[in-house]
């Protein structure tokens, strides 16, 4: 294999016939800064059928060609379909990456393509970078609990094959380039060949508690609370000031709050105004998932990670400052 | 009835002077906090002034000036009691001990260590263990200080191998009600010196005199540990195993009681199932965690193999280990978050923590569970079974305050009654406060009681140290 | 009767992995290991799928020798045989050499009808371990596992999470199946099983003993992705901390700060 042979970047575009996922779009919007350096062009790869309004943002993103697969297999997501697709597809059009986002679903499949491909698969990168001395992406990515940043590449094989994590890159779109050209491809898989099929689809009550991505104020608490038994106050604070509760990894981990609550990398992205944490160390993973107008810190050690990140920072006991803050805001208030 | 001075700006402004601006608080700025334990329900009462001392030489000063101006003073470290033994019932001053949070020095000859009263049990322990030793009280609530655990002679899990927080007690140094500073005991493991001002020292409640620093012994870092689950059908089996686990010879370091119910409580608070509700597919009663520690895993092994035996005997439905690290921290975090999940879901919540003859906890146990059908209240418990001792809860989430008040009221009449025709004790570890020195009385009978005030009254004459806990009844009329 | 595998990994713990200021690599000795636990939910899953449609459970993993107590660990809990994988030629494998190995290994053992494991690990945290062990057993798969629902017919009926619900599929055997953590949760083994894994036998599996192994496949000759480099994140510059020394004032100086950004 030479490598110089591949050429171009893939962003696979997830959507459910009806709207565009952001991860794809975020997706575009980040790789036409790559594609910039290397030369590369970006293509969106499509796989049913998607209205033509969303396939128009799509290419808002600055994207230089759309491939669009259409045929028998996938009307619902599976496994099967989709990775045959890219496996089809690349085998034809020999990219030199493919990018997917790291939805359950994305998740599931890419790197199932990437073993029918031979080639290797990185997954949850917040940075890309191109090194033009070896032709490779360097995929910069948290790793050990947050404690390192590693840099992963794909050295010998294409396409390098990278599951990004939704809300890792900023949807930004450029604005749609003169020409775009369009690659239609038909590839049938037999309905009968899925071997995992979808019956149903059953849509989760929103609990608006379980609903932190857009809160206006966030209350983080992390793993520096004692237990279960200390929680209440910091509920009772983000009531306070209008906002929700969510929690680190480690909270989730001990079984104290719910993965929906989980914010950061592999949990929830959450865009807030105010965004205050308590017991927080600030591991890389979880500030990841933090864009806050205003972000505060508290926690008892001084040189917790957590200061960086931080507009405003107390260093002390959580439970104090919290009902502290509880008390002070309701003595404003009254 | 005794009387007290107000605190004055001018007593005030001498109090302050001793520690400064920023630790001496006045009025509004005293934390809310100060006027109550964990147990809401015996009422609140606010001092009239707070301080957060951090020297031996500081108590001293303060308690000068609030004997010569009979102020009265309560001394509280965490406020994690559940008797309201921390409530400044008569107002006057709380010299708060949290300041005091230094681990002073380890003797690792002689195996102790010495620190200020307001180190954290959780802080005391760890850092223990950075030694490579272990201090092994190990009460439930881990953020109480150590100073509070003295105070009340907290007991915990581990007590049935190791003893209660007196039996780790060396040496003391005291503030009297007047100023004067003692030392009480020495860094040694034997006395025969005339009266153990020590041992009165430990249990008293912050009634007798101020604890500023302590020296306590240590032991070294059992190499391994491992627990047992036995579950059971049904309360009397489960409880009428623990004697026989305890004759078996194993030694064990704790034999923890919980009922089903907790156990289920439990698990949806803390969303970690570790303590099975079922066995194959039969409904768990109640189960018994059994721990042991020893020098190798075959020593370990053989204890269970043993236990085994016993607990199919005693008609145990199974019997699980807890080995791994990630299954001890999730039985661990279970088992202490017990209390919480029942606070979480109980609006009134009043407790017990009497301590029974072993074998007469499922007699107990059975008649306070009619009294509160009987009355209509909840009643749920764990405990201690390796030593009788239970922590009984009265809960109720739809009665008007009052009305639980009389009711449980009653229970409690009954219930201690009960306990002390069984030959029981009032507290096991929570002591007494104020919440129950009228169950004290009725179980010691009235020439104890008063040989308790008369000796509060030669360390106290003032009666100014925590008014009101115990066994001075002078607020009470 | 079923035939059931599941892959556990033996993992540093994370919390306790540091950095050396000096060499920039991860101090790992001396850290305390443990089994993933994703695994363990995984196991739980086999062990509930065992009770309700009979079967046998077959352990996989691969790691160094001491691995094989997390092999003790889940043979206590419900494993009927368990394989260690091991040799110095397996180390520094990515998920593509690795997903190779443990399918060769396992197809010493016959073909498997149900395949479990955990969604990710704690460490490497890839989490694409189980789609490529799916693509190369050919086995179907099914991630984010909620619940079986039945399994007769030579196919799975269960309930998928994903992130706006739950999805009902329909798989055919062979499948793979990752779960979530909320749902299987581990139980304690019992004192039989505990002393019973202490002896029970383990099939270890060098480079030598796998039948058909390619050596240009495992490890790091067959991997596809390399780390040529680590380094601590980078920090950016510290926030205002407000110290005066009283929490009251710290708090009050917050709300002040909060209030002029119109935050609160």
């Amino acid at each position: 294999m030479r490598k110089s042979d591949y050429k171009n970047m893939w962003v696979y575009i997830e959507h459910g016939g009806v709207t565009a996922a952001p991860v794809g779009l975020e997706l575009c919007c980040e790789l036409r800064k790559l594609c910039d350096a290397t030369g590369d062009k970006l293509y969106a790869v499509i796989l049913g059928e998607l209205p033509g309004a969303e396939v128009d943002k799509v290419k808002e993103c600055g994207i230089d060609g759309i491939l669009h697969v259409s045929g028998t297999g996938y009307e619902y997501f599976n496994t099967d379909a989709y990775a045959n697709a890219f496996t089809v597809l690349s085998r034809k059009y020999n990219p030199s990456a493919i990018f997917v986002g790291g939805t359950i679903n994305g998740r599931d499949f890419a790197p199932r393509f990437a073993v029918q491909l031979d080639t290797g698969c990185t997954s949850d990168a917040m940075e890309l970078e191109y090194d033009p001395e070896t032709g490779d992406i360097q995929f910069i990515e948290p790793a050990v609990g947050g404690k390192i940043m590693a840099v992963i590449t794909v050295p010998v094989l294409r396409p390098q094959v990278g599951t990004i994590r939704p809300g890792t890159f900023k949807y930004a779109p450029t604005g749609a380039k003169e020409n775009i050209e369009v690659i239609r491809e038909e590839i049938n898989f037999d309905p009968a060949a899925i071997r995992c099929r979808h019956i149903d689809f059953i849509p989760d009550d929103m609990d608006p508690d379980m609903d932190i991505a857009n809160a206006d104020c966030v209350v983080c608490v992390g793993n520096g609370l004692k237990d279960s038994e200390h929680l209440e106050r910091y509920r009772t604070l983000a009531k306070l000031l209008g906002g929700k509760i969510g929690c680190t990894r480690p909270l989730y981990d001990r079984g104290i709050l719910p993965y929906k609550l989980q914010i950061g990398q592999s949990g929830v992205m959450v865009k807030t105004k105010l965004y205050i944490s308590f017991g927080v160390s600030g591991a890389v993973n979880h500030t990841a998932g933090v864009d806050a107008e205003v972000f505060v810190a508290v926690d008892k050690n001084p040189d917790a990670q957590i200061f960086n990140y931080c507009d405003y920072g107390i260093v002390g006991d959580m439970d104090e400052v919290c009902d502290e803050l509880i008390e002070q805001l309701r003595a404003r208030r009254s | 009835m005794a009387s007290y001075n107000k605190l004055t700006p001018e007593i005030a402004a001498q109090l302050r002077a001793v520690v400064g601006e920023r630790r001496f608080f006045v009025g509004e700025a005293v934390d809310p906090n100060y006027g109550h334990d964990e147990m809401p329900i015996y009422g609140k009462h606010l001092p009239e002034a707070a301080v957060d001392v951090e020297t031996t030489e500081e108590v001293s000063e303060i308690m000068k000036i609030c004997h010569a101006n009979r102020i009265p003073v309560t001394c509280r470290g965490a406020g994690t009691g559940l008797v309201g033994g921390c409530v400044p019932l008569a107002g006057g001053l709380v010299l708060c001990t949290r300041r005091m949070n230094k681990i002073l020095d380890y003797d690792m000859e002689n195996l102790v260590v010495r620190i200020q009263p307001g180190v954290l049990l959780k802080d005391l322990a760890a850092d223990a263990l950075e030694h490579g030793l272990m201090y092994p009280p190990d009460p439930g609530e881990k953020t109480a200080t150590v100073g509070g655990n003295i105070s009340t002679n907290a007991g915990g899990m581990r007590a049935v191998k190791y003893g209660v927080t007196r039996d780790y007690v060396l040496a003391l140094t005291v503030v009297l009600a007047d100023g004067r500073i003692i030392e009480l005991g020495k860094s040694v493991c034997k006395t025969s010196s005339g009266y153990s001002l020590l041992h009165l020292m430990v249990g008293s409640e912050g009634t007798l005199g101020i604890i500023t620093e302590m020296t306590m012994k240590l032991i070294p870092k059992p190499i391994c540990d491992v627990s047992c689950l036995l579950p059971f059908r049904d309360v009397e089996a489960c409880i009428h195993s623990v004697p026989k686990i305890k004759l078996a010879n194993l030694d064990p370091q704790s034999i923890e009681f919980m009922d089903a119910d907790i156990v289920t409580s439990s698990a949806a608070f803390t969303g970690n199932p570790i303590f099975p509700e079922t066995v194959n597919n039969e409904e768990v009663g109640a189960s018994i965690l059994v721990t042991f520690v020893g020098a190798d895993e075959e020593e370990l092994d053989q204890k269970m193999i043993t236990l085994g035996k016993v607990a199919e005997k005693a008609g145990a439905m199974d019997v699980l280990v807890v080995a791994t690290s990630s299954n001890k921290k999730a039985a661990w975090s279970a088992r202490s978050s017990f209390l919480t999940a029942i606070e979480a879901d109980t609006k009134l919540i009043d407790e017990m923590d009497v301590v029974v003859p072993v074998d007469k906890i499922p007699d107990f146990l059975i008649y306070i569970r009619r009294l509160g059908d009987e009355n209509g209240i909840r009643i749920r418990n764990f405990g201690h079974a390796g030593d009788g001792n239970l922590h009984i809860y009265c809960c109720s989430n739809d009665l008007e305050e009052e009305e639980f008040k009389r009711r449980v009221k009653i229970i409690m009449d009954k219930a201690y009654t009960k306990c002390a025709e069984l030959e029981g004790q009032v507290s096991g570890e929570h002591s007494i406060g104020h919440a129950k020195m009228v169950y004290l009385r009725e179980s010691v009978g009235e020439d104890v009681f008063r040989l308790m005030s008369d000796i509060k009254k030669v360390f106290d004459p003032e009666g100014i140290l925590n008014p009101g806990k115990v066994c001075d009844d002078t607020l009470a009329g | 009767m079923l035939k059931i595998l599941v892959c556990v990994k033996q993992i540093p713990d994370v919390d306790l992995v540091k950095m050396d200021p000096e060499t920039g690599n991860l101090v790992r000795t001396g850290v305390p290991t443990l089994t993933n636990p994703l695994d363990l939910n995984a196991l739980e899953a086999a062990v509930q799928t065992k009770e309700r449609f009979g079967g046998e459970i077959t352990l996989i993993t691969m790691g160094p020798p001491m691995a094989e107590s997390t092999l003790r660990e889940c043979l206590a809990v419900g494993g009927d045989e368990a394989i260690l994988i091991t040799g110095r030629p397996f180390g520094g494998a990515d998920t593509l050499s690795t997903s190779y190995t443990i399918v060769k290994a396992a197809e010493m053992k016959g073909s498997f009808d149900l395949i479990f494991c955990g969604k990710e690990t704690m460490d490497g945290a890839t989490g694409q371990m189980a789609s490529q062990l799916a693509e190369r057993f050919d086995a179907s798969q099914i991630s984010c596992c909620y619940s079986i629902e039945d399994i007769a017919d030579g196919k799975v009926r269960a309930t998928r999470t994903l992130e706006t619900g739950k999805e009902i599929v329909e798989a055919t055997l062979p499948c793979l199946i990752t779960v979530e953590k909320d749902r299987f949760y581990g139980r304690l083994p019992n004192l039989k099983a505990y002393l019973a894994a202490k002896t029970a036998e383990i099939t270890t599996y060098t480079e030598n003993d796998i039948d058909g192994l390619d050596p240009e496949k495992i490890g790091v000759p067959g991997s596809g992705t390399i780390v040529p480099r680590i380094y601590p994140p980078e920090l950016p510059e510290p926030g205002q901390i407000i110290n005066t020394g009283s929490v009251r004032t710290d708090v009050g100086r917050l709300l002040e700060l909060l209030a002029e950004k119109d935050s609160i």
